[in-house]
């Protein structure tokens, strides 16, 4: 009688998990939203929260009639024009680091893998020294708009070529994949380095861009850059199922009825998209494609179908609040976020690699 | 009534053919065994039949649907596979990962709800894997695993069972309980269930058929008895081998002999001839061929292990039908062989009315001036199973100045000074 007690719960444990994804989803959702107003609060002008939350409401068709307005236009201008493009692209990249960081881990199944890992970056990187050193010419909103156009399409060019050359006869080997990254991302970077020593005007805003940030956060571009990302992301999760089965390996996963190359080479390709499309944003951060993956993992279990969006949304959030120390903590210096999602990131990398000597996926 | 056709299928891993011209046809219900030494294509084969591998000729059909024109979803409803070693090295459950088994059933959006988890208990069940559901998988043993892939595979609820030496990993014990259970689906659920083996005798007791695969091709294949000769496996795993009938389980069983090396020793004159019986001459036969003597025995009944070690080693015997007692014309048989032979040696054989008459033959070649020696390691009161008959012939043997010896390597040394002599005498 016992055990027929006790394995019947089981059964009910395991149908109790969904709730549970409901609710990790919907409480990282609302610390992402409470990221994203207390980081639009906080500025050279302290604005209350509650102010933020009524400007961003207003915002809303159908709802914002209901909001008081009890701010000054000054106040309505910072937060709309200045901070909030910033957060939101900050949560956009996070989103898409994260995203991209679960689905390289999984598919190469390697720990170490991070978004970067086919030479996007490099390649992005390229693209927008090009347009820094060379675009002397161009106005400033020229360059605003150049350089995330030239870093997407060095992006996905980059991307490309790696595979052109990862290609054989019978597919592309994983091996093959890795290595060829690292050769065009060699590539491009001694081309940066190269372009950088030949012209010393744009050096310095090659360096900040190179060490990832968002001084460029317009609403245009998140306009063309948000649906992409979320799109993509969303097409991602739609596949989470398969991609709990490609951790059993390539024939294992072949014989559950996946098709492992061409879903592989679809994913792979997704992934790269929506790092192309944040590197053209924000420049290269580091770590938290790497990192956040793996705290999910520790907080929610392997499964991509909790995994996946909440790494997204807590990678949102981390990038947020990092960005928001990168602009306040020098004050009025304001430090590229990168240098402190590697700041914090190393450390708890470090962290999770003696704790977890067993394993880290 | 599911019926899977291998049809003339060859297969290439680039330019190496590793499979060629395997055709075969296996129903509902039917347990395949698939033998063969190692680089025989045995996995090849069962790549092809999971559609891992596309054949360049031929092709495999499941109900006469031919695989590669089925979507791979298709072919993972019908067709589970169990693989050799899974590697499992993250953080998910023994019933996450069998619930894993439901993926060709499931759609994109859907989750796994009642119904997949009862088909995943059913299968844990079967497995004598419930008890684990909530385990890390990657902290199971490794027969405990193996248990949990046959469990996820069995949660596909598929036609045809496909396994790579699924009892490689697993204790004795787990051994026949998979065994056992992969039987029982074939018998009640109709499923086809085609495996890998390394161990014979597993195979041989629980397959309703086997395949012995060699070099890619299919040397034979058909019913245990017909393809688990000691001709076959000799062809196929250049071994030497016994081929017998189990009395218990009523199945063959195969053990190997180790193959008897070119003698070093020079080829000696004296001949030896073998009176033993119930497996009491095997190693004496082997040593005396070894130490280069002539030898025969008699007479010895066919399915008795001296006559299997006999018929291995190539020394004539005179021999009996199975479990028959000595005719005349044997005895005048073995009479002459014991008569032209140097030294006679009886081993330490139970004696019974069966085989009384060859003590009466050791008896005749003494009066004959063969020498007589008999290796005494028990005493004949306690083999003597004649009512004192045999103990009669010991007495009459000891008179007439048989030589009564404690052991073989006593006896080994007697017949090298045997040697010695008649080398002298010449």
């Amino acid at each position: 009688m016992h055990s027929e007690k006790s394995s019947a719960s089981i059964e009910e444990k395991y149908l109790k998990r969904y709730a549970k994804w409901a609710f990790i989803t919907l409480s990282l959702l609302i610390l992402l939203l409470l990221s994203m107003v207390f980081a639009s609060s906080i500025g050279p002008a302290q604005i209350d929260a509650g102010k933020v939350f009524g400007i961003i409401l207003r915002q809303i068709p159908l709802i914002g009639g209901m909001v008081n307005k009890c701010w000054t236009p000054l106040e309505e201008g910072a937060v709309l024009q200045i901070r909030f493009p910033r957060v939101l692209s900050a949560a956009l990249v996070g989103v898409a680091l994260s995203i991209a960081g679960t689905i390289f881990q999984c598919v190469f199944r390697n720990p170490m893998a991070d978004p970067y890992m086919l030479g996007v970056a490099s390649g992005a990187g390229f693209g927008a020294t090009l347009v820094i050193v060379l675009g002397v010419g161009l106005s400033q909103l020229g360059l605003f708009c150049a350089i995330p156009l030239m870093a997407f399409i060095f992006a996905m060019l980059t991307l490309f070529l790696v595979y052109s050359i990862a290609r054989t006869g019978f597919g592309i080997p994983i091996l093959r994949l890795i290595l060829a990254g690292i050769a065009v991302s060699s590539f491009f970077s001694a081309l940066i380095s190269l372009m950088m020593a030949i012209a010393d005007e744009g050096v310095h805003a090659a360096f900040s861009w190179l060490f990832g940030g968002f001084p460029i956060s317009r609403w245009e571009y998140i306009y063309v850059a948000a649906p992409v990302i979320l799109l993509t992301s969303a097409l991602i999760y739609t596949f989470a199922r398969d991609l709990n089965v490609m951790l059993l390996g390539d024939e294992e996963a072949r014989h559950l009825g996946v098709e492992v190359e061409a879903l592989r080479k679809r994913l792979l390709i997704l992934a790269s998209l929506v790092t192309a499309v944040a590197v053209s944003m924000s420049g290269i951060i580091g770590f938290i494609g790497l990192v956040v993956p793996h705290m999910m993992r520790i907080l929610v279990g392997p499964d991509h179908r909790i995994l996946i969006p909440s790494s997204a949304l807590f990678g949102a959030s981390l990038l947020v609040l990092c960005d928001t120390v990168a602009r306040t903590i020098l004050r009025p210096i304001v430090l590229p976020a990168g240098i402190v999602t590697a700041m914090l990131g190393a450390p708890f990398f470090i962290y999770l690699l003696i704790k977890s000597g067993r394993t880290l996926m | 009534m599911v019926v899977l056709r291998i049809c003339g299928v060859d297969c290439y891993y680039g330019s190496v053919k590793v499979l060629e011209n395997v055709s075969f046809t296996i129903k509902s219900g039917e347990f395949i065994g698939l033998l063969g030494p190692n680089g025989s294509g045995k996995t090849t084969l069962l790549r092809t039949i999971s559609r891992t591998l596309k054949p360049r000729v031929g092709a495999v059909y499941l109900d006469e649907v031919e695989l590669f024109s089925m979507s791979s979803r298709e072919v993972a409803k019908n067709i589970a596979v169990v693989p050799q070693s899974s590697s499992l090295s993250f953080n998910f459950t023994a019933l996450e990962v069998v619930l894993m088994g439901r993926h060709p059933h499931l759609g994109r959006f859907k989750l796994e709800d009642e119904k997949d988890l009862a088909v995943a208990r059913r299968a844990m069940e079967m497995t004598n894997t419930w008890h684990l559901a909530e385990r890390w998988i990657n902290e199971l043993s490794g027969g405990e695993r193996q248990r949990v892939m046959i469990a996820r595979a069995l949660a596909q609820e598929p036609k045809v069972l496909l396994l790579d030496e699924p009892t490689t990993h697993l204790d004795i014990n787990s051994q026949l309980e998979v065994m056992d259970l992969l039987k029982e689906l074939c018998v009640k659920n109709g499923l086809i269930a085609l495996a890998v083996f390394h161990d014979f005798n597993l195979a041989a007791r629980y397959c309703d058929s086997l395949i012995l695969l060699k070099d890619g091709r299919i040397v034979s294949i058909g019913s245990v008895e017909n393809v688990l000769t000691s001709e076959n496996i000799k062809k196929v795993f250049n071994v030497d081998v016994i081929v017998k009938k189990h009395p218990l389980t009523n199945s063959l069983y195969v053990i190997p002999v180790s193959s008897i090396k070119p003698t070093l020793a020079k080829g000696r004159s004296l001949s030896i001839h073998l009176i033993c019986g119930a497996g009491t001459g095997s190693a004496l036969m082997k040593s005396l061929i070894e130490n280069g003597y002539r030898v025969t025995a008699g007479v010895l009944n066919v399915l008795d292990t001296d006559y299997e070690t006999a018929q291995l080693l190539k020394i004539p015997v005179v021999s009996e039908a199975p479990f028959s007692p000595i005719t005349d014309e044997n005895y005048k048989a073995n009479l002459e062989m014991a008569s032209g032979a140097d030294v006679v040696v009886v081993t330490s054989v139970p004696f019974g009315r069966g085989n009384l008459r060859n003590l009466e033959v050791a008896l005749k070649a003494l009066e004959k001036g063969v020498h007589v020696c008999i290796i005494n390691e028990e005493p004949i009161e306690k083999r003597d199973f004649t009512g004192g008959e045999a103990r009669k012939y010991f007495l009459e043997l000891s008179n007439r100045g048989a030589i009564f010896i404690k052991d073989r390597s006593e006896l080994m040394l007697l017949l090298d000074r045997m040697e010695r002599e008649k080398i002298w005498m010449k």
